[in-house]
């Protein structure tokens, strides 16, 4: 595996808020990489920075210091409108609370990514339509999301995160908001998209969520605690966490 | 991303809440409507006065004693009294130009007849003055030359006067009594005007016609009258004529500031002056409702900012950019502005209508009004779209999807 390409790269990526007088240590020196076609979960209690370190990798917001590379491209000092773009044609979603627009039919949510990308209008709908087929939601296109179930709306979003062909599909706990029925095919809906090359990444503090994925990193006060390797046969296999370069 | 997906997305968003989108437009319906209308009716205003001005005749030009300056509010009677009836043969040799020339002399009275009696304007005019002002008998006859060569003790009634007097009795050939000062004089009518109504300020209704060599000698007891209506040859005669006259009065009182010789256009240059002051001043106290329009439209585009804070967030995530959300918004607010200008303009339109078929003045909506509404409530959707539109582009994601 470590031949392949790497598609996103993490060098010593720290996250300090100031809160008043007081400095946070959200990240500290954080460094791991996630190759193509990769399945990998980030894991930690709440408080851990498993959510500073998704909205870095989602680049929503930028580290204080230390590297991120997206398909060999820095990207962790670009402007406002560089990782707009970059949200836009790399990153794909899929957030615990679906965050798809209310007011809009699920066919036009999964296309607005690709509004903003400017793709012309029949592509977009050609994609869009193809993207929700794929999981699964073909019969569901011009509904409201709040004339859906939540599984379904998470399928929507899952469609949304795709459509653009990203880099990454960064799912943050995905299947918070469902019963375990739902969030189970919605699992599988992830291990289909991992078997068809998409790079996921679950970002989770669920372990039977996280043992989806091949490689677990575990996070705890700002810092990778270990990585844990599972392959499809025995299940898993730990590491320690400073064993890991970039 | 081109404008037609911002047009979907804004009007999207405006659909989705019909009953607070109605609402705000309802601020710029107000402002532009009222706008329109009442620029409309200054403008109507405008024009009525303006056809009444040339419906006197435009190449009416009048000569009227000067002011005196610092003195406490008296015309003096040294100023008045050097418009003598010579003079005004003197004038209507000056040039070919001048068709006519009346001494005027105006005073007020009471007019009595029988039991009734009325308070009127007497003026003391020669024959040619009803060609003058435009202005003829429909009943017997007017003043003639003899007349005022004579002193005779006639006289022609106003239309409201004959009315009042006399009732439905002919007026032709009776005798009434008319009360100058202290003064009593016994006069025959000979004839009634038409009905003309009030023009400018003046009401030519209530007024009788009697030979204005009668009033001075019989009533006023003097040699002077108030001053000359000359009519020009033609408008365009009118110009040089005033020149002519003002030159030859200057002469002969030796200074300017005695006299005033006013031509129509003069007059009508200074009432559409007013009327037009008048008209800016109604488009401004309406532009205020347009400016409290927008402030609406600020408001609730605030609020709507505020409200979806999360679909920036989703919008930001998926790959929106900073421009993208400011145009977004601002798009909103302006369509939302020049969609209640537009409909604004229907409802003023009809309002400047109506209003001005009540008063009988002429409807006309002013081009100029309507581009200054339009383009002014699209930039009331513009400014007052502005922060809010800012305040949604410069959301950050993060805190944006934090939203609840």
């Amino acid at each position: 595996m470590s031949d392949r390409v790497k598609v996103f790269a993490a060098d010593g990526i720290s996250k300090v808020y100031t809160i008043g007088d007081i400095e946070v240590h959200a990240l500290r020196s954080i460094s791991f990489a996630i190759e193509n076609g990769e399945y990998v979960a980030i894991m930690g209690p709440s408080g851990s920075g498993k959510s500073t370190l998704m909205h870095i990798m989602g680049c929503l917001d930028r580290p204080t210091s230390g590297s991120m590379y997206l398909r060999g491209k820095d990207v962790s000092s670009l402007s406002d409108g560089d990782l707009a773009e970059i949200r836009n044609a790399e990153i794909g979603f899929v957030f615990q609370n679906f965050n798809l627009l209310p007011n809009i039919s699920i066919l036009e949510n999964v296309e607005l990514p690709m509004i903003y990308a400017g793709v012309p209008p029949k592509e977009r709908r050609a994609r869009a339509v193809r993207a929700l087929e794929m999981v699964g939601l073909g019969d569901r296109l011009h509904h409201k999301p709040s004339e859906v179930s939540g599984g379904q709306r998470q399928r929507a979003s899952i469609a949304r995160a795709i459509v653009n062909r990203p880099a990454i599909v960064l799912a943050d706990e995905p299947t918070g908001n469902l019963d375990s029925v739902t969030g189970t095919e919605i699992m599988e809906l992830f291990d289909e998209l991992n078997a068809n090359g998409n790079t996921i990444i679950l970002v989770t503090h669920e372990r039977d969520v996280a043992e989806h994925a091949s490689r677990i990193i575990h996070i705890l006060d700002g810092r990778v605690d270990r990585v844990e390797v599972r392959t499809q046969e025995n299940g898993s296999g730990v590491q320690a966490g400073e064993a890991v370069d970039v | 991303m081109n404008l037609i997906e911002f047009f979907k997305i804004a009007l999207g968003s405006l659909s989705t809440n019909k009953l607070r989108t109605a609402l705000s437009l309802l601020g710029i319906i107000i402002g532009v409507a009222s706008v329109i209308t009442l620029v409309s009716i200054g403008t109507g205003a405008q024009e009525q006065v303006t056809s009444q001005i040339g419906a006197m005749g435009s190449n009416l030009i009048t000569v009227s004693p000067g002011f005196i300056r610092g003195g406490g509010g008296r015309v003096s009677q040294d100023i008045a009294n050097v418009f003598t009836l010579e003079m005004a043969k003197a004038i209507q040799n000056l040039s070919p130009n001048i068709q006519h020339v009346v001494p005027t002399s105006t005073t007020s009275g009471l007019a009595v007849y029988g039991g009734n009696n009325v308070r009127v304007q007497i003026s003391g005019v020669t024959p040619e003055y009803q060609e003058v002002i435009n202005h003829y008998p429909v009943i017997g006859r007017y003043i003639r030359d003899q007349d005022v060569a004579n002193n005779e003790k006639i006289a022609v009634l106003g239309w409201e006067v004959a009315e009042d007097l006399f009732g439905s009795e002919n007026p032709v050939g009776k005798a009434m009594r008319v009360v100058i000062g202290g003064r009593s004089l016994s006069l025959t009518v000979v004839g009634v005007m038409e009905a003309k109504g009030q023009v400018m300020m003046a009401n030519y209704d209530n007024r009788i016609y009697v030979p204005v060599t009668m009033l001075l000698n019989r009533g006023l007891n003097s040699r002077y009258v108030d001053g000359y209506s000359i009519m020009a040859a033609s408008r365009d005669a009118a110009k040089s004529v005033v020149e002519e006259v003002e030159a030859f009065m200057t002469r002969m009182l030796g200074d300017s500031d005695r006299f005033r010789v006013m031509s129509q256009d003069t007059i009508l240059e200074a009432v559409s002056q007013a009327t037009g002051t008048m008209t800016l001043m109604l488009g401004a106290i309406a532009s205020i409702s347009l400016l409290v329009g927008g402030i609406g439209i600020m408001n609730i585009m605030l609020v709507t900012v505020s409200e979806r804070t999360r679909e920036i967030g989703i919008r930001k995530a998926v790959g929106a950019k900073r421009q993208h959300i400011l145009a977004q918004f601002l798009l909103e607010s302006v369509l939302l502005s020049v969609f209640g200008g537009l409909l604004g303009l229907a409802v003023g339109w009809g309002g400047g209508y109506w209003i001005s078929k009540a008063l009988g003045w002429p409807f006309s909506v002013s081009i100029p009004a309507v581009m200054v509404a339009i383009g002014f409530s699209a930039g009331v959707g513009l400014f007052f779209g502005i922060y809010p539109a800012l305040q949604a582009a410069s959301l950050d994601p993060v805190v944006a999807l934090r939203y609840e």
